[in-house]
């Protein structure tokens, strides 16, 4: 009997070694989020998978929110996960020191890998610690201004143009302020309400002085007081989400991350939105360039666990490629490796503006890094970002938080 | 004594051995669960406690250093660990004795024989089995700027002007009236199951010896509840401060820090909080878990010294 079961049993073994050897793929597995709702994920697997007719891609889907806890706690376990994109950039510092992820600079010498065509967002996924690249980006993200065309066109006035300053907005704003209508729309993260003041590439959120963040607190509250803008207050008690809110079709404007376009789209694909809509850069300061904006990259890291490394290698090259860049682009996301060829496939994604100044605004003039990375960081993150609700809340005087901010960040400037 | 030593060296017959194997193996899938999911992880976040660890393969020895560095400069007004801990503690002394007397007073208005008993009982626990997530986001609805409770109170002349957990006073009291509100209901059926076990020959005779309704509650009904009473306080000193999820999904520890508990604290050094990525410093986490550890052992040790006092069990 036990003859006959352990024969039944090295017979299944070998029919499924035979099966495996027969098909001769490599499957590769990936860590990201959103799988559901973010088209280029299927445009990066096609589009490889034609070009590498051996590799079998598989998503690994996380949700959003919890992504960066459930990839670092993959990670840790050991998980045989092939590659993790990168969320936040002080993820990827944490991994790259605990030895999670590999580095990729040999990789990059081999094949003579171009990092030149990433406008400075490579720079990003260098580690502080050793100064080996440790991920490749293949999305940049950075802010625009989105406006509701049919709302102008009510109003009867001319739409916003790519040169505008903050004073100029926040006119326009009250101006554009009517019966149920807002002018402008600030989510609730502290990137939306005043992230603006390092678009001058000279400041930073995490230099410990945070004067420069005033001005923007001043124009926000006192869009709130005119009524232009729903307030804080509303918004945070009620989880009005930013999406839902501007797709309603009250909202003239809203300052927000490029990702919501290929998000409108679906909308307006699917009829959830039903306006004609338009993006402009976002203002400026006066004595600051037109154009300037602040984002981050999204990355692809290769983890160390990873069995089939060569071919993840291979797969992180690709999709931070010009052919994949082009994927991406088509879905109306903006990849992060730039040329002309990925700009045109950028505009021409479908239901995208096709206005003049809308394509115009695909090319900012200069992006500054969202924040910056280093130690201590996301410490003094979340000092900005408690005294932020403080501020917002109206609980302390602008003053008040700005200096609360400076002392409590003053533990961890470096 | 001899015999038993005999007997215990004895070896087991066939039968015995096979029935205490069956024994164990019916302990075991609880006792697998329990040592895998519980007892392991405990071990383990104490050992890390004294550990710098970022997830990876690297830790380094630390000793106390982690707990040097929630204690660094600690004030009630500044450190976070002291506002974690102040917010915490403020919250368990408020919940504790309002939940107590909610769930008591409901208790006794329904062993009165109230009319459509069961179904008020149904309705009072319904908090308890609900979704959290659902139960929390409509109270944010109703504690908004222009809420019902808002419009309420300014009935009564009392004017808001804004949203309860937009204020950093009132936040906290948005998280221990919905706590409360939740709990009442489970802590209800405790009581009414105490109540229930009240010997009527108690009533009979103090109405016999002229006591009214008010000594009746004082001198039988709250000493004979004792037992559940005492029950009830332990459970919820311990929930109260490992209080968590209504916190993450009302306030997020926010305006500021004015709701910070201290697993709000443990949360965000390891996993990071809106807006912030993970930090990973799960040292660090683990120190602050052992401070809660600690503060709980001793809560619940004075309570239990304090047993003998004033609990009754006839």
């Amino acid at each position: 009997m036990k003859k006959i079961v352990s024969l039944v049993l090295a017979l299944m073994m070998l029919a499924t070694m035979g099966a495996a050897m027969g098909e001769g793929k490599t499957t590769l597995t990936v860590a990201c989020w959103d799988l559901a709702t973010t088209p280029y994920y299927a445009a990066i697997e096609n589009g490889y998978e034609a070009a590498n007719s051996n590799v079998d891609i598989v998503w690994v889907d996380l949700a959003s929110q919890d992504y960066n806890i459930k990839a670092s706690t993959m990670l840790s376990g050991k998980d045989t996960t092939d590659l993790y994109c990168v969320k936040e950039l002080s993820d990827m510092q944490n991994w790259a020191n605990e030895g999670h992820i590999i580095a990729l600079d040999d990789y990059v010498a081999q094949k003579a890998y171009d990092l030149s065509k990433y406008a400075g967002m490579d720079a990003c996924y260098v580690s502080v610690a050793d100064g080996k690249q440790y991920a490749l980006p293949f999305r940049a993200d950075f802010w625009v201004l989105f406006y509701n065309k049919t709302l102008f066109d009510a109003a009867g006035i001319d739409y916003p143009t790519n040169d505008m300053t903050w004073d100029e907005y926040a006119d326009l704003a009250v101006e554009l302020k009517g019966d149920g209508v807002y002018g402008t729309h600030y989510h609730t993260w502290l990137s939306a309400a005043v992230n603006w003041a390092v678009c001058d590439g000279v400041n930073t959120l995490a230099d410990g002085d945070y004067d420069d963040l005033a001005y923007f607190y001043e124009l926000l509250q006192g869009l709130e007081d005119a009524g232009a803008c729903m307030t804080y207050d509303e918004l945070k008690a009620s989880g009005l989400h930013y999406s839902g809110a501007f797709a309603q079709g009250n909202i003239a404007m809203l300052p927000m991350g490029y990702w919501y376009a290929s998000t409108m789209c679906g909308y307006i694909k699917d009829g959830t939105a039903s306006f004609d809509w338009g993006m402009t850069a976002v203002p400026h300061l006066d004595g600051v360039a037109a154009g300037s904006s602040f984002g981050s990259p999204t990355g692809i890291a290769v983890s160390a666990y990873s069995a089939n490394q060569e071919a993840a290698c291979d797969f992180a090259a690709w999709m931070c490629s010009e052919d994949g860049a082009k994927a991406i682009a088509a879905t109306g996301t903006r990849p992060a490796y730039v040329s002309e060829e990925v700009a045109a496939v950028m505009a021409s994604a479908e239901f995208m503006p096709t206005d003049e100044t809308s394509l115009a605004a695909l090319l900012p003039t200069a992006i500054a890094l969202e924040w910056p990375i280093g130690e201590g960081v996301n410490e003094i993150k979340t000092a900005v970002n408690e005294e932020h609700t403080l501020i917002m809340t109206r609980e302390i005087s602008i003053e008040e938080g700005i200096a609360n901010m400076e002392e409590r960040a003053a533990d961890y400037v470096k | 004594m001899t015999a038993g030593r005999y007997a215990n060296k004895r070896k087991m017959s066939r039968l015995e051995r096979k029935n205490t194997l069956i024994a164990y193996s019916f302990l075991a899938p609880n006792f697998l669960g329990f040592l895998i999911f519980t007892l392991v992880p405990v071990v383990f976040s104490v050992v890390l406690s004294l550990l710098d660890w970022g997830g990876g393969q690297n830790a380094e020895w630390v000793g106390l250093g982690n707990f040097s560095f929630i204690f660094d400069e600690f004030s009630f007004q500044d450190s976070n660990l002291g506002i974690a801990l102040k917010n915490t503690v403020f919250y368990t002394a408020m919940t504790v004795p309002l939940t107590i007397v909610c769930a008591l007073g409901l208790a006794m208005i329904l062993n009165r024989g109230v009319k459509g008993a069961n179904i008020f009982r149904a309705a009072l626990f319904f908090p308890y089995v609900a979704s959290l997530v659902a139960i929390c986001v409509c109270w944010n609805f109703l504690l908004m700027k222009d809420g019902i409770v808002n419009q309420i109170l300014g009935a009564f002349g009392i004017v808001m002007d804004k949203s309860w957990t937009s204020s950093r006073d009132l936040a906290i009291w948005a998280i221990i009236i919905v706590s409360t509100w939740k709990n009442a209901g489970y802590y209800m059926v405790m009581y009414l199951a105490g109540l229930q076990g009240v010997p009527a020959e108690l009533y009979e005779a103090a109405t016999m010896d002229g006591a009214n309704a008010w000594q009746k509650f004082r001198k039988v009904t709250l000493p004979m509840l004792t037992p559940t009473t005492f029950f009830c306080s332990i459970m919820m000193v311990i929930s109260c401060f490992k209080i968590y999820d209504v916190v993450a999904i009302m306030t997020q520890g926010g305006p500021g820090r004015s709701t910070k508990m201290l697993v709000t604290y443990i949360f965000e050094l390891s996993f990071g909080g809106e807006g912030i990525a993970t930090s990973a410093q799960y040292g660090v986490a683990s120190a602050v878990a052992m401070v809660l550890l600690v503060i709980v052992l001793l809560v619940t040790f004075i309570q239990f010294r304090g047993e003998k006092k004033w609990v009754n069990y006839m």
